[in-house]
């Protein structure tokens, strides 16, 4: 598996989890006591830190491992589950799924992500400090502090007062270094295992003045020593640095959470630092870098005279940065120095000019051995990584062996694709049974192929089935996110909204199901929006204050159903005739002879809508007709049943699978044509005298319903009058566009057919009225008809 | 091997390793006067220095890392 693959598995693991967190986090939130439920939450946030592990996306790390810490004292009863803390925590997964997005486009996270990612990452760690779980009765009062901004000092926890590990360094020092970083290291206990050297780290960090060691709780004495272990790591370690932040940052990249940063400003500095000092400091500690890296090289061995004359030319300059006020002096005394000075010379001089803590730090980096430097900082890391995967592999080494299988979806598409062509060349076995016994006169041997067809043709059966099976999906796959947006809508609009999904597990072909998934958002919203009253309305209407939505799929014969039913007002008959008129979308006198049950299917017209405000959630007037939409082109119908002040039902009901098409075959012209099975009402043949012609229109009398007459032959623009049959009767193919019935005159009927339809493309794809081709076994092609395209 | 146990003392050199760290704690433990030479000593390993840390050997010699000296004075 190369690199790019394992990058894409991420993803879609990443993803699950994800989604596993969302949905885990909602039912803990309904039921905090759950302790299996809080532990699976925990270990699919803890599989998802482990997945960013393997690769370099700190970020993302750090807003996960946050999560994690946070869940981690839930866990074990120290903090309590509220719904500021479920906030906080869909937010960060929110942002974790957007990194997600971004790693799949660039395969990287970018660089501006560090900043949101360590405010999301802080915003849960100051939930870290909520009330324990003893207090749970008032766990709302523990408000998280705001988000510190990206410019806080990420050490100076809301308060201005530095904190109390800064006295343990030597006050001399802290005095000596102002604009200098304080940084106090905690390691966690065993941060040995993974390959971290916390002491190594820190006597690497650049720009080091000074370390202070402490035992973060007291080494053990007497007795307790036998039993203490050394591998735990008990060090506390608060160190002093001159080198700039983000150098810091880099250096302990790996352990951000277990650090801590103070800046030191200068005493007089007003508190809030604003943005032009702050690009001042940045400047002059990289000023007193250079400062440091010319005292080093002037201090080498042997310098050449080139050298030495760049060198003070670069202190020259330098000086404007670091000596403050008495620039004029400093610059003069370097002129003062003679023309072509010795090394030694200038870095004498440049001692004794330079602040203090530059000679300071430039000697210690030299004591130190700054060959060392570099790898110093890389080699824990890569350690850690190492060790992280070889724990990772251990513990699938352990679970017992997952039996599941991830496959792209194209490579299911490609066998469909296959099992298709595998269909169309058994089915043409017969014909050449055919042959072999009226062309060839060879009897015996077309009952053979026959009985080898049979074979072929039920092994064929079976693998379309499987594959079929394959590409079945749950359908509660969509419904999973619905329990968030139920949550967060009804929140925002002061609603109590209760969600209760049904038959989640039933199954149907994966592209039914994914385009569902916007309808369905768009009637939950509408249901919550216009459905559900408000509490208090609710109440004096004698319902519960809390609202039930509840969406319920079964399976009935070939069909998925899906039904969304809200307990709320209903949809007022007319309240919809009166909007339908004023948008001009059916006349009066229309509207009025509607039924009850027809006048609310209006709000499926394209442009309705009956809010008289726009919202952000609806009113827009797109609402309704796009979920018609959506659900017509997946061959499926929704309908809505309405009791005014009882709720609202809407009622989808959707074809099992859309690989195989289930066609009437008929015969017009001599050509053959497909129409979709779904859209035919009836076949039945009527004679020529009871087909009523007026102008160019026909129609006839079918069950005491006047259904208008189409010639096929005159909508394809074939120049045949269509024919009829021994007794005068025409055949009539009745079909349903919309919700009219409309005959169809056509030759011949001839029987049903499975098919695979492949919608028209390249050249093809432009034509209207036919909605695909199908091959057909004895190697034909049949059209297949889109009648409701046709009759527009 | 980075830890000669000798009679008088333990002498650390070079880079002490993490691994070190347990054997070093057990003989530490079981000497009447425990001592650690660390002149020839250039880095331990932060386990190491926790050991040294915690059952405070007599040290005969000081290492010359600054930052390793410095924190084993205090």
């Amino acid at each position: 598996m190369n690199q790019t693959d394992l990058l894409d598995q991420f993803v879609i693991e990443a993803r699950e989890c994800l989604e596993a967190i969302g949905t885990r986090l909602l039912q803990v939130e309904r039921d905090p006591a759950n302790t299996d439920l809080l532990n699976d939450l925990f270990r699919s946030v803890h599989t998802l830190k482990g997945n960013c592990g393997l690769f370099e996306f700190k970020p993302l790390e750090r807003v996960v491992h946050a999560g994690e810490d946070l869940l981690d004292r839930v866990r074990n009863g120290s903090l309590a589950y509220s719904a500021e803390l479920a906030d906080a925590l869909l937010e960060a997964m929110d942002y974790a799924a957007r990194l997600i997005d971004q790693i799949e486009q660039h395969g990287r996270i970018d660089d501006s992500a560090d900043g949101p990612a360590r405010q999301h990452a802080q915003a849960l760690q100051a939930l870290l400090g909520g009330s324990p779980a003893a207090a749970r009765a008032a766990p709302a009062q523990t408000a998280p502090n705001p988000a510190p901004g990206p410019d806080t000092e990420a050490g100076a926890t809301g308060d201005s007062a530095p904190p109390a590990w800064l006295a343990r360094l030597p006050a001399d020092t802290l005095a000596a270094h102002h604009g200098a970083t304080a940084l106090r290291y905690q390691p966690e206990e065993g941060c040995f295992f993974k390959g971290e050297d916390p002491w190594r780290l820190a006597c690497t960090t650049p720009g080091l003045l000074a370390i202070a060691l402490a035992p973060a709780q007291a080494w053990p004495q007497g007795e307790a020593l036998a039993q203490w272990d050394c591998y735990q790591c008990n060090l506390d370690i608060v160190l002093l640095s001159s080198a700039p932040r983000a150098y810091l940052e880099e250096h302990f990249r790996c352990v951000p959470e277990q650090v801590q940063l103070v800046e030191l400003g200068d005493p007089a500095a007003p508190a809030l630092p604003t943005a032009v000092p702050q690009v001042d400091a940045a400047a002059r500690r990289r000023a007193a870098e250079l400062w440091a890296d010319q005292l080093a090289l002037l201090a080498r061995h042997s310098v050449a005279p080139g050298t030495v004359a760049a060198a003070r030319l670069v202190l020259r300059r330098l000086l404007a940065w670091l000596v403050d006020g008495a620039v004029d002096a400093a610059v003069a005394s370097l002129d003062a120095l003679p023309a072509a000075p010795g090394a030694h010379a200038l870095l004498a001089w440049a001692r004794a000019t330079g602040p203090a803590a530059l000679a300071d730090s430039a000697t210690a980096a030299l004591a130190a051995g700054s060959p060392d430097d570099d790898e110093g900082g890389g080699l824990p890391a890569t350690d850690g990584n190492v060790t992280e995967l070889g724990r990772r592999n251990d513990e699938t080494a352990g679970a017992p062996a997952n039996k599941v299988l991830k496959v792209g979806q194209e490579k299911i598409d490609l066998l469909m694709d296959l099992i298709g062509e595998m269909v169309v060349a058994k089915n043409s076995l017969p014909y050449l049974a055919q042959r072999a016994e009226s062309v060839f006169g060879q009897r015996e041997l077309a009952r053979e192929i026959k009985a080898q067809y049979t074979v072929i043709n039920r092994i064929a059966e079976d693998m379309q089935h499987a594959i079929m099976q394959v590409r079945m999906l749950p359908v509660g796959a969509v419904f999973q996110r619905f329990g968030r947006l139920v949550r967060d809508i009804s929140r925002r609009l002061g609603k109590d909204v209760q969600l209760v999904i049904e038959g989640e597990e039933t199954e149907a072909d994966k592209n039914v199901i994914e385009p569902l998934a916007d309808p369905l958002i768009h009637i939950l919203r509408n249901s919550l929006d216009h459905g559900i009253e408000m509490p208090a309305l609710r109440l004096a209407a004698g319902k519960p204050a809390q609202g039930t939505i509840r969406i319920r799929a079964s399976q009935e014969s070939d069909r998925v159903i899906i039904e969304i039913s809200d307990d709320g007002a209903g949809v007022d008959p007319a309240r919809v005739r009166a909007k339908a008129v004023e948008r001009g979308l059916i006349p009066a006198e229309r509207a009025a002879s509607l039924s009850d049950h027809d006048a609310v299917q209006l709000i499926f017209l394209p442009g309705f809508s009956t809010a008289e405000s726009i919202s952000d959630l609806s009113g827009r007037g797109v609402g309704m007709d796009v979920v018609r939409t959506a659900v017509e082109r997946i061959n499926g119908g929704v309908e809505l049943h309405s009791v005014a002040g009882r709720g609202t039902t809407l009622r989808l009901s959707l074809p099992l699978s859309m690989a195989v098409t289930n066609v009437m075959v008929v015969e017009s012209a001599g050509r053959r044509f497909g129409v979709p099975m779904d859209l035919i009402v009836e076949t039945v043949r009527v004679h020529g005298d009871d087909v009523h012609s007026f102008k160019q229109a026909r129609t006839t009398v079918l069950r005491g319903r006047i259904v208008p007459l189409r010639a096929l032959n005159d909508l394809l623009a074939l120049d045949t009058a269509p024919l009829c049959n021994a007794d005068g009767e025409l055949a009539v193919l009745v079909v349903r566009v919309g919700t009219e019935p409309v005959g169809l005159l056509v030759d011949h009927f001839h029987g049903a057919s499975d098919i695979i339809l492949k919608p028209l493309e390249g050249v093809l794809a432009g034509l209207t009225g036919f909605a695909g081709t199908a091959l057909m076994g004895d190697g034909g092609v049949l059209m297949v008809l889109n009648p409701k395209e046709l009759l527009s | 091997m980075t830890i000669r146990y000798l009679k008088k003392h333990a002498a650390l050199e070079g880079h002490v390793s993490v691994d070190d760290a347990e054997a070093l704690a057990q003989w530490l433990q079981k000497q009447t006067r425990p001592t650690v030479h660390l002149g020839k000593c250039e880095q331990v390993h932060g386990a190491v220095l926790q050991v040294l840390l915690a059952l405070r050997p007599r040290i005969a010699a000081h290492p010359a890392d600054p930052w390793l000296a410095a924190a084993l004075r205090n």
